[in-house]
């Protein structure tokens, strides 16, 4: 059994390679992923295109070698050292460019991380194996097709698993499912948030008129029935004062929002809202 | 407490017009604006650090001034009075503050060289992120491929939707859509505490 698991190994190395090298030579974003990528840091970033295309050729040419006809030694020879360089490439874009994408199989983003090192190492095994039995994997396929194609599949998906490009086609689909059908966010409560209070605060003409005198951020706030009231710390004439603005709680209407300043250690005060006009845009 | 609520009365009065004690509707004059901002502001030259501003993380706390060792290596002290603001999460008092939290403050520094504080933003941050997932009361946010999970505090957290008003239901931000959050830091983890997401919808 062990044999013939074996001797597929170069259609699942082959089809990765052949789909890696694709993406590295036909995608429009293979610049960016070049630069994206550790080998800006390895060979300057001069040189990184090329490189990267660089590999990509090898890909190719590997990839299509294992695939087509005659299964040689040879290859899986040079499959187990391209593989082994994807794992030292990886330890090398950890260790010096940890915020590098790995640039391997997607021009997508996708940070060096356990998964990319699972893959490179599964890969590696795999190459392997074919290195120890050669053998023709499409007379492997002739021999048990059904079983074949389940075990070449299975391996297909593994890499695509262990693969963080590939996650917006099944695992973001797959965790969206489940949002809808567990609503884990729903049962919020009604009430208004009082960055909404504050938002509607900046909108109103009050607030325009006094916000410069103002010196700190919100500073307390209560709700009084339909109202909101919200305080900040205020200089007026060289005075350290409270601004006070009461904001409708539960409705929009920026311009009903009131304001009063009030020396609290003399309690004077000074009711913004209705002492200073208000500019006719502020509604 | 009693202080509080009966300072809160007066306030709401002043500004609701109840029969609040406040002394009279004029008693702090004008409100032109050449009154106003009588003082002056303080100048920075261009690309020269704001002497008014400062951040670091707290690394001890004297009654009402937090020693501060801000990032650059300035050992700052600051001064937190009845006037300033404190934020984290939400608008909280000086005793929110914990010794490892992290801050920004603005304030006015003063001749002994401490930062009287105005504004403190403790733990504060802003990230863009993606939503990498959620769960019951956490979304987890992939920031340029480091995980954060961000807890969901309720009667807190809101949510701005297309840049409509703020609303309580976080519940429309979509798996692997691209979201603004503003938050607190959990020190020394990748958690936050969620105050603000803006997303579309």
């Amino acid at each position: 059994m062990s044999w013939w698991v074996a001797s597929l190994q170069p259609a699942v190395i082959g089809a990765v390679l052949v789909w890696a090298a694709g993406v590295k030579l036909l995608s429009r974003h293979a610049p960016a992923a070049a630069a994206r990528s550790a080998l800006p840091r390895l060979v300057g970033s001069g040189r990184a295109l090329p490189v990267y295309r660089g590999v990509a050729v090898v890909e190719l040419v590997l990839g299509a070698a294992l695939l087509l006809p005659p299964a040689l030694r040879v290859e899986a020879v040079a499959a187990v050292a391209v593989t082994a360089g994807f794992l030292a490439y990886l330890g090398y874009a950890r260790l010096t460019v940890p915020e590098a994408s790995c640039g391997c199989m997607s021009a997508r983003r996708a940070p060096v991380g356990v998964r990319s090192f699972a893959r490179a190492a599964a890969l590696l095994l795999a190459s392997t194996a074919a290195v120890v039995d050669p053998a023709a994997w499409l007379e492997a396929l002739a021999a048990q097709p059904v079983n074949a194609i389940a075990v070449i599949a299975a391996e297909l998906a593994m890499v695509a698993a262990l693969s963080p490009e590939c996650d917006a086609y099944w695992l973001l689909p797959l965790r969206r499912l489940r949002v809808r059908l567990t609503h884990p966010l729903a049962g919020a409560s009604d009430e208004v948030p009082l960055a909404a209070t504050v938002q509607q605060l900046h909108r109103s003409g009050v607030y325009r008129q006094i916000a410069r005198l103002l010196s700190s951020d919100v500073r307390e706030h209560w709700d009084e029935g339909e109202w909101r009231i919200v305080c900040y710390a205020a200089r007026f004439r060289g005075e350290d004062v409270t601004a006070v603005f009461a904001v409708p709680r539960l409705r929009d209407a920026p311009g009903a929002v009131r304001a009063a300043l009030v020396d609290e250690s003399t309690n004077k005060t000074m009711q913004a809202g209705w002492l200073a006009p208000r500019p006719a845009h502020a509604t | 407490m009693d202080i509080s609520m009966d300072r809160r009365r007066l306030l709401g009065a002043a500004v609701l017009g109840g029969t609040g004690a406040f002394v009279g509707a004029t008693a702090l004059g004008s409100l032109a604006p050449e009154a106003a901002f009588a003082s002056g502001t303080s100048e920075v030259a261009p690309g020269a650090p704001d002497p008014d501003f400062a951040e670091g993380r707290v690394t001890g706390i004297e009654g009402t001034l937090l020693i501060v060792a801000g990032s650059d290596g300035t050992r700052w002290r600051i001064r937190v009075t009845n006037g300033s603001s404190v934020w984290k999460l939400r608008p909280t008092t000086f005793g929110a503050v914990r010794v490892g939290d992290g801050l920004y403050a603005r304030g006015v520094r003063l001749p002994d060289g401490s930062l009287a504080a105005d504004a403190v933003w403790v733990n504060i941050v802003n990230l863009h992120v993606h939503v990498a997932s959620i769960a019951r009361n956490a979304v987890h946010f992939d920031h340029r491929g480091k995980r954060i999970v961000g807890w969901v505090v309720p009667g807190t957290s809101a949510a701005v939707y297309n840049d409509t008003p703020p609303i309580a239901d976080l519940s429309l931000m979509k798996v692997g859509s691209h979201v603004q959050v503003l938050g607190a830091w959990i020190p020394d983890t990748n958690e936050i505490e969620i105050a603000t997401v803006y997303a579309a919808a």
